[in-house]
């Protein structure tokens, strides 16, 4: 469980908790090594000796009924140990009405082959439409109204480790393998389908392959059907979608459309008005949402309503600022489509209309390192590439989630960090040992972090931005009773008093003088000496302070008037987050929500086919993703101001970055692109059409 | 046995059956190919498991294995080598990237009984712990990784573009590595590895606002 680690270049600097400048500079994230070498075991690496292999059975079709299903020829394909059947109706392209056990991968796929199901397709809805909005009179004191629909498409999350469970079943006991966002909350429903009581099995998940929302419902269906499997052969089970059951049927960000009918003076003002919005969430019962107005900005009185919208589709589920990307695409685009018409600087309207002064000085920042002073008037450009620039803004709240946490010292010398909850990629177990030792007062290279695993102390499922910012502060009183138990006994050793006692860099020191080495110190031990900590309200004003993170973003691109596509030149990404841990790792989550947003804005659609009701791009060619070649220049800054405190860092990085690209095209041919993907027909159709 | 090595591309299966049906018919159609045949004289094997001999990372490995199993497969499931990555299974994301005979390949899309007599170099075959590849090294360096599940595919992509381009510029990189994808994001930060394991200077780090 020990982490490899590469040398910090430097020892922590020791300065005070909260003096606005980052704890590591130069730490590399310690689990770099196992990344880089192939040797990190993601839950889909796992593949235990005698396993059973498992996959759904499921719906081709947007709705459809099997007629016949050939199970018998299924069962008797070599190597097959069962095939059951739950269900004859499937109401979305990827709905499971069954499964296949078998011995190895190539069983299943003849198995599945073997069905040779007959389906009698219905009739599918596969989108939102156009519903009507209902608009009240026009607000009060309004010089011009704006009324105009915003749409986004369904994106899937393309976790690129996708779904699912290896259980390493060993009679009575077992070991889970989940590729999830919760730890602890894999546990449940487990106990139940293995028939073994929590307390003789345990999730492991050391590594996961993304998730970005869409793994935080524990072990999910493949975790319980592998479970179920494993307990009936009583042996190990494997069940991991492959890229198209990824697409289907592991939830999305849902489509949105956003209708607002808004009010506005002269001078740019926004007086309110009414957004209705709705939200695409396939056969689910909710969760389509859409975070539009912010609140970041004085828009007047607004009256909104929201309604989800149902369809022959897979369900959402929570995806990186579940609501927000789409919803701020809608308001960053309203805004500056206001701007225009008053002949007003986005920039300007926006240091008018933002509520935070904070996020009034990044937008200072950002508008110096963007160049915006080269930007021209909306619609002024002629040539054939047409410069654009736009600006889109952030925020995001601190959510208290339970978190406890373990600090040992051994006697070897080697601290170990203990959280069960695990590191979906955000670098949370460099985080940890970074606070743990700089709090402790250790080089960092003496630190090992146990992590991902339910035997080890309890701490939150990664949704929300929640991990970092709460098991920091649990970490930060485990390090501190553990200094204190520690320098008592080293104390006692020394014949001192232990308040006399300090550790400099792993230096035992009284007053200027080494007492001992950090090696001799655990040595006198002679047994591991630990302390713990937990967030509480207690821990929560001791070592960090209210306050939530913000953002701004600011892009530079090129659009070519004859063939409509877009080239992203530049983005700045702005981004507070209280105190940096680690600055590389938090660079790392700035660069990839901007890069996350620019994919949702460009290219990112779950294709329908509106007669069948199959997705028709379920895999990576048609399914676009951003890829090396569409990269612009990305800067990250963290703005460190005079924030205090760990702050949420993980969501609010991509939530302005698509609006910000719509203005930025907005501003490049005259006319708002309303609809996400901002494909080069849709920009070709503003350029000729005026409005889209 | 020539025969072995001139036929049984899975990439010649797709563009012959069309995407969509690829993935299933390949199984059945290496199966109607090889049954179909007299086992004896002709040098067709199969459809049962058979033993194969290959060379990965200077090592020779034999396993016995169905002769329509993928390289990758060969790789993950019979070698238990698992650093090579199954993402999309259709040879569009780069996942599953090693070297044959030091040409960039996507182990998904070829049978592992065509890379026998092959040198085959996966992540696991650049570096280790305590001697990496230097691009390995300035991935870490440069935090060119977040979940890490791209990352094996992109560190055998980038050491492909490198033996063939010792100095590539930034739209040589780009373009170098546009067959693999990152879902995290990192793509920037990888190209600022790319130029220091080639001993260029990385573009200008971010400006660091300490206001």
């Amino acid at each position: 469980m020990a982490d490899r680690t590469m040398p910090s270049r430097s020892p922590l600097p020791n300065r005070p908790m909260n003096d606005g400048i980052a704890m590591s500079d130069d730490a590399n994230r310690l689990d770099g090594v196992a990344k880089v070498t192939g040797s990190a075991k993601y839950g889909r690496d796992v593949m235990p000796k005698n396993g059973v292999f498992v996959s759904f059975i499921r719906c081709p079709w947007g709705h459809a009924q099997a007629r016949s299903i050939d199970e018998e020829a299924a069962s008797a394909v070599a190597g097959v140990l069962e095939v059951e059947i739950t269900g004859r109706e499937g109401r979305y392209h990827g709905e499971p009405i069954g499964h296949i056990a078998a011995e190895s991968l190539a069983a299943l796929r003849r198995a599945r082959s073997a069905l040779n199901i007959e389906w009698d397709p219905e009739d599918a809805d596969t989108e939102i439409g156009s519903p009507e909005a209902s608009h009240d009179d026009d607000p009060d004191g309004a010089d011009h109204v704006l009324e105009a629909v915003y749409t986004t498409p369904v994106q899937t999350h393309s976790s690129l480790e996708t779904h699912g469970t290896s259980i390493d079943h060993m009679g009575d006991r077992a070991i889970i393998y989940a590729s999830t966002q919760g730890t602890f909350s894999a546990r449940e429903g487990m106990d139940r389908v293995l028939g073994m009581p929590q307390s003789r099995f345990k999730v492991v998940c050391e590594f996961v392959g993304g998730g970005f929302g869409s793994k935080l419902n524990g072990a999910g269906k493949e975790g319980l059907t592998a479970g179920r499997i494993a307990a009936k052969y009583g042996r190990p089970a494997w069940l991991f979608c492959d890229r198209a059951e990824e697409h289907l049927d592991t939830g999305n960000r849902p489509s949105s459309r956003t209708h607002v009918r808004i009010g506005y003076r002269d001078d740019g003002t926004i007086v309110g008005g009414s957004v209705r919005t709705w939200g695409g969430v396939g056969v689910a019962g909710g969760g389509g949402g859409v975070v539009m107005p912010s609140n970041r900005y004085d828009l007047g009185r607004i009256r909104k309503q929201h309604a989800d919208v149902r369809f022959n589709g897979g369900g959402p589920r929570a995806f990186r600022a579940p609501g927000h990307p789409q919803g701020a695409f809608a308001e960053e685009l309203m805004i500056d489509e206001v701007a225009t018409a008053t002949g007003r600087d986005p920039l300007e309207l926006r240091m008018k209309l933002d509520r935070e002064d904070e996020r009034r000085s990044m937008y200072e920042l950002g508008a110096r390192l963007i160049g915006w002073k080269r930007r021209q008037p909306t619609g002024t450009q002629a040539s054939v590439l047409r410069r654009g620039f736009g600006i889109g803004s952030t925020s995001w709240n601190r959510f208290p989630a339970r978190a406890d946490a373990e600090v040992v010292i051994h006697p070897d010398a080697s601290v170990e960090v203990r959280t069960g909850s695990q590191d979906i990629g955000t670098g949370q177990r460099t985080a940890m040992a970074i606070v743990v030792a700089r709090q402790l007062g250790v080089p960092l290279d003496v630190v090992h972090v146990s992590i991902g695993d339910s035997s080890l102390p309890a701490g939150p499922a990664s949704g929300g931005s929640v991990t970092a910012t709460n098991t920091s502060l649990a970490m930060l009183e485990a390090a501190d009773n553990l200094k204190e138990t520690f320098l008592e006994r080293i104390a006692a050793q020394l014949g001192v008093v232990a308040g006399a006692l300090k550790i400099r860099e792993g230096d035992i020191m009284q007053d200027d003088r080494r007492m001992m080495t950090w090696q001799e110190a655990c040595a006198a031990l002679g047994s591991a000496v630990s302390g713990r900590g937990s967030r509480s309200r207690r821990s929560d004003r001791q070592y960090s302070g209210s306050g939530h993170s913000m953002g701004v973003q600011f892009v530079d691109l090129e659009v070519d008037s004859e063939t409509g596509v877009i080239h992203l030149n530049r983005i700045v990404a702005i981004q507070s987050c209280g105190r940096v841990i680690c600055r590389k790792t938090a660079e790392s989550q700035i660069i990839g929500g901007v890069i996350q947003g620019l994919s949702f804005a460009l290219f990112e659609d779950k294709l329908l086919d509106r007669n069948t009701g199959a997705m028709v791009n379920p895999n990576l060619e048609f399914y676009r993703i951003a890829g090396p070649a569409d990269m612009p220049k990305i800067e990250p800054v963290l703005w460190e101001g005079n924030q205090t405190g760990i702050r949420p860092l993980g969501e609010p990085p991509t939530i302005p970055t698509a609006g910000a690209i719509a203005c930025a095209v907005f501003n490049a041919v005259g006319s708002p692109v309303r609809d996400l993907p901002l494909r080069p027909d849709r920009v070709l159709d503003a350029i000729e059409g005026g409005r889209s | 046995m020539s025969e072995r090595n001139e036929g049984i591309s899975r990439r010649s299966f797709v563009q012959t059956l069309g995407m969509g049906a690829a993935a299933g018919a390949l199984q059945g159609h290496a199966e109607a190919r090889l049954t179909g045949q007299d086992e004896g004289g002709t040098g067709i094997v199969g459809p049962g498991p058979r033993p194969i001999t290959l060379r990965i990372n200077g090592n020779d490995v034999r396993l016995t294995i169905e002769p329509a199993t993928t390289l990758l497969d060969t790789l993950r499931v019979h070698a238990g080598m698992t650093g090579s990555k199954e993402i999309c299974d259709r040879g569009s994301c780069g996942g599953c990237s090693v070297l044959v005979n030091g040409a960039l390949t996507a182990s998904c899309m070829m049978l592992a009984c065509d890379a026998e007599g092959a040198e085959i170099t996966t992540v696991e075959g650049l570096g280790t712990e305590e001697a990496l590849d230097p691009v390995q090294e300035a991935f870490i360096r440069h935090d060119a990784l977040q979940c890490g599940y791209c990352t094996p595919g992109l560190v055998v992509a980038a050491r492909a573009l490198l033996d063939a381009t010792p100095r590539p510029s930034l739209d040589e990189i780009k373009q170098g590595l546009s067959g693999n994808i990152c879902r995290c994001g990192t793509y920037t930060n990888i190209f600022n590895a790319v130029l220091e394991a080639s001993g260029q200077a990385p573009v200008t780090d971010a400006e660091v606002n300490r206001g």
